[in-house]
């Protein structure tokens, strides 16, 4: 399966300037490891150490938030992942 | 009933078919509670008081600071080192006269939030940090009245409406504790998203349009985007999930 990932802007720094980025996987874990593999320094971006997703990170699939349990989710071919931000200003 | 100056002052809104005379003595009746009078709650206060939005509660700690004036548009050079309550309640009152605005200046927490939203038909989120936000969106279930949450960072902006015991909450998203930071933002941006927000309440209190519930509205100033995810009810969200909810109790 190959997901297109949407990554927040200020990610976009880290993947060569690139918004979408195609990862395989049958999970939206799979997919964000296979990201990962592409571009390394997204690793700290995205988890903690234990890789568990950072508390300032949500992930869409197909426009729906994947909260909770975003990494277990099930992906088809032509997926949508966004990753963006929580915002907490004001 | 409305007075021949209200007639007048509001005959532009008043002929959107969907307001009416009707419509305008319901935004009079009203009575919303406003958490911070900084870069939302500026915009936010300002278009509810020239609808004629009757009562607005306005509730912040702070006094204006000269960096606060890129976005904060409620306050002027001459405010400095006021209360925000204050500039904010002068500004308002020149706006409209016939607008009671209620002003406190204090720490919203647990306890206060009691008295704050007390008789407030609403509360319209316009905070800088998540751990107040929800304590707005627990007396928002709690009180089972409508929360319109707003958040900004640079461009980026985002909005939801929460309408207690049937759509999701902000805390449905809730993963966990987020390092309290200082962001930075451009005033246009809190602009639009304030008045996102204010739309919501002036539909929701005209009972007229859609809502952005079960929604978070992103927008990106930088790409001029605007992207809505869906979102549901978690439930086993713990401000209104099935076992622990404060809704839920109080639907029991």
């Amino acid at each position: 399966m190959s997901a297109k990932i949407h990554l927040h802007k200020t990610l976009q720094s880290l993947t060569n300037g690139r918004e979408i980025v195609e990862a395989a996987g049958n999970t939206v874990g799979d997919c964000l490891s296979h990201l990962v593999r592409q571009f390394p320094p997204l690793e700290e971006k995205l988890f903690d150490k234990k890789r568990k997703l950072l508390n300032t990170i949500e992930i869409y699939l197909n426009l729906q938030s994947a909260y909770p349990d975003e990494l277990a989710r099930p992906v088809k071919d032509g997926d949508d992942i966004h990753i963006t931000l929580m915002l907490a200003g004001g | 009933m409305l007075t021949t100056d209200e007639r007048v002052r509001y005959d532009r809104q008043i002929m959107i078919p969907e307001i009416g005379e009707a419509g305008q003595e319901k935004l009079k009746k009203a009575k919303v509670l406003v958490a911070g009078a900084g870069g939302l709650g500026s915009p936010i206060c300002i278009y509810l008081a020239a609808a004629g939005v009757g009562t607005i509660r306005l509730v912040d700690r702070d006094t204006v600071d000269l960096s606060n004036l890129n976005r904060q548009v409620l306050h002027g050079q001459g405010d400095i080192h006021r209360p925000k309550v204050d500039s904010a309640r002068e500004r308002l009152t020149g706006l409209n006269e016939a607008v009671t605005i209620e002003t406190v200046q204090e720490t919203i927490s647990e306890e206060s939030l009691e008295g704050l939203v007390e008789s407030c038909d609403l509360i319209i989120d316009a905070l800088d940090n998540m751990p107040t936000r929800y304590l707005l969106n627990k007396a928002a279930l709690a009180h089972r009245i409508p929360f319109f949450h707003g958040a900004v960072s640079g461009f980026e902006g985002r909005v939801m409406t929460v309408l207690p015991g049937r759509t999701a909450c902000l805390r449905c998203l809730y993963r966990g504790p987020v390092p309290a930071e200082k962001f930075p933002v451009i005033g246009v941006t809190p602009g639009l998203i304030g008045l996102i927000q204010t739309t919501e309440v002036i539909k929701y209190l005209l009972g007229i349009g859609s809502l952005l519930t079960n929604k978070m509205l992103r927008y990106d100033g930088l790409s001029l985007t605007f992207t809505e995810f869906k979102v549901e009810k978690n439930p086993s969200c713990d401000h209104c999930g099935r076992r622990t909810g404060v809704g839920e109790k109080n639907e029991r």
